[in-house]
């Protein structure tokens, strides 16, 4: 069963001079199993959008449905908000426990767990995100570098086994270790638990790595949505929404523009290495 | 001129030396980006360039003040322009005029002339429209310009840039970087920029690769990306261009020589499609 | 959107009244709140109101905007009313039941008593409806100053509240997303006595304090390298500067202190009583 959004507008401030519409008129479907990287410039509604998921806003107009549980319906809102693990840009947020693994046991309590159950997550939830137990388990979060906070809080998402994983900006602010860890444990965690992600992002080139469907926001309304390909191949018109298109596709349009014959579903440096390879080998 | 000798430091609450013998000197005039993993010793260094920490040995000396010298700091601080890495937290008052003012008034510059110097540092960011507006209604971005102009209005002959951009979009990311060269190359202001993106080092006069505490290597950028291996060893990354040129060596394609912007390897990879 | 929370009540637009110097409001509203106490009659009322309505029309508030200051006494206006009828035992009794009486004394002291908090909250109410926080703790620190001579920290108080008006829009941004963060946590904070909830509150204080804290360091830093050394030898952007309409502004307030001095003293009430009680009985 997927994620169901249907004619989904959200307006701040309805009704006043100030009304601001950042969402309107979506209709979207994300499967189970997919990878979706979710992009946008600041103020096209990426963020609005994630909050409807998980029911933390709710739609001026329009529906959410999460595994066919109506989000605005706060009977139920609970058990669909436990489907999806919503992971914030700063592990400051949320961040507050004594030790890392009650910080991580927090989300598994508060679904009412038994305590071997919670104890049982909180170990899985560590493997995944890659802290060593014996030597993080102990320690204040507050200690941890800014790589390993990340992971943490990661880890208090993932120990609710979460069927969809929502990550807002995951990479932001970490140095490339940092990116790369956390790229790893994402790949990790759908592989084991089979969920789906959405990851929200302004890097184009950690979503070009990852993301097997594509949606962009632009002013609140979905511009494209599609395989990385298809997105990604218009560089110069992602450009002017703002947005970077990953590096080996902007190569690949300006060596277009220069008149050479560069198909245009490359979008990664290996395709682009590859697809040369095979050039200079005279395969092409 | 901006010259560190040798100098060392540790936090209070810490074994391990933060900065570990470091010697740099910065000419005036230079661009220099600092990069370095997390805890590898960058923003401490940055922090000893205008003495708000002050080394546990060796010295620290901005066009000749000591920043040991107790009476120096102000000049030392004022000459030495810094912007942090969260826009939230160093912006004080509430109105970005007055904001921008801040640092003149600290210094006790004369009231008519502040006016002036606050008017020039936020045209100088490309904020004047925004000269009356709360800095909380701004994006980020836009605060961090603001912060460059609160800088501007001190009128320092160095900029330190501790990971402003690390916080940023890509919009605010560039138009960020794209001001402070903009600075570096029309007012010849000397430039120390700390970063993780190694893409925002390409464009430096001189790489200073720092590793738990110390200088790892520096020189060049197109020096210091041929080193790839080593860098990601520390945890590092080379820029985009580079990940493609090496590649393309590795499967012994063509090589790109020194290649690190996009247009580089545009203008290397060209001939080659042309050819065959 | 908690963006676009304005602090205060401040009313943005251009007037006489907004243009003052803020140290003049202060003293302004000093002297209006002296005015206020020194009337012991409550048919000298009228002229504190039309005083107070005359400031209004030349700040361009609209007078609904200014009577909004009125509505968090909406439940202490009734009881203090209620209270002053039957408590107040002077003059003609006009109503008598077991224990309860009203005297025309009670009615006119239970009038009295609405009128002067009502007078008092609006004028108030004005000062922020027409001065921006910032220029307030300009003018206050501006204004005690001269208390630098006994070690008053005038300029340091001006400084944290500053800081504080900044931040206040900052931290409750992030309250909202710690909220939210917990939220997703499937934390309850809706649910349960007083206990169970003030204990649910934690996973948001606790990140909340820390980041302040986090964030005091970073602009304790910022402000040290941008040369703050405390406030001597301090100059500032703007500067205040007094203009004539503020001698105006307060003529006219020294014109209605006087006026309410002159004419409890002068004025015999006698004939007003009369007509009152005829009114009543």
């Amino acid at each position: 069963m997927p994620i169901v959004l249907e004619k989904l507008t959200y307006t701040y401030q309805n009704g006043s001079i100030n009304a601001f519409t950042a969402l309107n008129d979506i209709d979207l479907t994300i499967n189970d199993g997919e990878f979706v990287g979710l992009i946008g410039h600041t103020g096209s509604g990426k963020s609005t959008l994630i909050q409807h998921l998980n029911g933390l806003m709710q739609p001026t107009s329009g529906k959410v449905y999460v595994d066919g549980i109506d989000m605005s319906d706060k009977k139920v809102r609970k058990l669909g908000r436990q489907r999806i693990g919503m992971a914030f840009q700063y592990p400051d947020y949320q961040l507050f426990a004594e030790t890392v693994a009650k910080d991580i046991a927090f989300g598994p309590k508060n679904m009412g767990l038994t305590d071997e159950e919670v104890d049982r997550r909180v170990r899985e939830a560590m493997r995944i995100v890659g802290l060593n137990e014996t030597v993080f388990a102990d320690k204040s979060p507050f200690e941890l570098s800014g790589g390993e906070k990340r992971r943490a809080a990661l880890a208090g998402i993932i120990a609710m086994y979460p069927k969809y994983l929502v990550l807002d900006e995951p990479m932001a602010g970490l140095d490339p270790s940092g990116r790369r860890g956390v790229l790893e444990t994402i790949e990790r965690f759908r592989e084991e638990l089979n969920s789906t992600v959405i990851m929200v992002s302004h890097s184009m080139d950690d979503v070009a790595k990852s993301a097997e469907r594509v949606i962009v926001l632009q002013d609140g309304r979905i511009y494209r949505d599609g395989a990385p390909a298809d997105v990604f191949c218009d560089a110069e018109e992602l450009n002017r929404l703002g947005l970077d298109a990953p590096f080996a596709a902007r190569l690949a349009a300006e060596l277009r523009r220069r008149g050479c014959n560069v198909p245009s579903d490359i979008y990664t440096n290996e395709a682009l290495a590859c697809f040369i390879e095979h050039l200079v080998k005279g395969e092409v | 001129m901006l010259s560190v000798k040798d100098v060392s430091y540790s936090y209070e609450d810490s074994q391990r030396k933060a900065l570990d013998g470091v010697s740099l000197d910065v000419a005036d005039g230079e661009f220099v980006c600092i990069v370095g993993h997390n805890g590898s010793g960058k923003s401490t260094l940055a922090k000893m360039l205008n003495a708000l920490l002050l080394p546990t040995s060796g010295t620290v000396s901005v066009n000749g003040l000591e920043t040991h010298d107790e009476d120096s700091v102000l000049a030392i601080r004022q000459q030495v322009g810094m912007v942090f890495q969260n826009p939230d937290n160093q912006i004080v008052t509430t109105v970005v005029r007055e904001d921008v003012a801040f640092g003149p008034e600290n210094l006790g510059v004369p009231t008519e002339e502040m006016a002036e110097r606050v008017d020039r540092a936020l045209r100088a960011v490309g904020m004047e429209r925004y000269a009356s507006s709360a800095p909380h209604m701004l994006s980020g971005g836009q605060k961090q310009r603001v912060a460059i102009a609160g800088m501007l209005a001190m009128e320092p002959s160095i900029l330190v840039l501790d990971e402003a951009t690390a916080m940023l979009d890509p919009i605010g990311r560039r138009d960020v970087l794209g001001i402070v060269r903009r600075l570096h190359d029309e007012s010849g202001i000397t430039v120390v920029m700390i970063t993780q993106y190694m893409e925002e080092a390409i464009g430096a006069d001189r790489v200073v690769v720092m590793n738990d505490g110390k200088i790892a290597m520096t020189g060049a950028p197109a020096e210091i990306f041929r080193r790839g291996d080593e860098l990601r060893e520390i945890g590092l990354d080379v820029p985009l261009a580079v990940e493609l040129r090496e590649e393309l060596a590795k499967k012994g394609v063509c090589d790109c020589g020194d290649a690190l912007t996009l247009e580089d390897m545009a203008d290397k990879l060209c001939p080659l499609f042309l050819k065959n | 959107m908690l963006n676009d929370i304005t602090l205060g009540q401040y009313f943005p637009v251009d007037s006489v009244v907004h243009r003052l110097d803020p140290r003049t409001k202060l003293v302004l509203l000093i002297m209006y709140i002296v005015a206020v106490f020194l009337v012991k009659e409550l048919w000298v009322f009228p002229i504190v109101i039309a005083c107070m309505l005359i400031f209004t029309v030349l700040s361009r508030v609209p007078l609904s905007y200014v009577l909004k200051a009125v509505k968090p006494m909406r439940w202490l206006l009734p009881i203090m009313f209620i209270i002053n009828l039957f408590m107040i035992h002077t003059g003609t009794i006009l109503f008598e039941w077991k224990f309860l009486k009203i005297t025309t004394g009670g009615i006119e002291q239970a009038f009295f008593i609405v009128l002067r908090l009502v007078t008092l909250v609006t004028g108030t109410s004005l000062l922020t409806l027409t001065t921006t926080p910032i220029s307030l703790t300009e003018g206050m620190e501006s204004m005690m100053s001269p208390l630098k001579v006994v070690r008053f920290p005038a300029h340091e108080i001006a400084m944290m509240m500053t800081i504080a008006l900044r931040f206040i829009p900052t931290l409750l941004e992030e309250a909202d997303k710690i909220m939210k963060a917990q939220l997703a946590r499937g934390a309850d904070l809706e649910s349960g006595n007083i206990f169970k909830r003030a204990k649910a509150m934690i996973p948001i204080l606790i990140p909340l304090f820390v980041n302040s804290f986090r964030r005091a360091d970073d602009l304790a830093l910022a402000m040290e390298s941008r040369c703050y050394h405390g406030g001597e030898g301090r100059t500032r952007l703007r500067v205040l500067r007094f203009a004539w309409r503020d001698l105006w502004a307060v003529l006219v307030m020294s014109a209605l202190i006087a006026a309410i001095v002159l004419i409890q003293r002068f004025v015999s009430f006698a004939p007003l009583h009369a007509w009152f009680l005829g009114l009543l009985v």
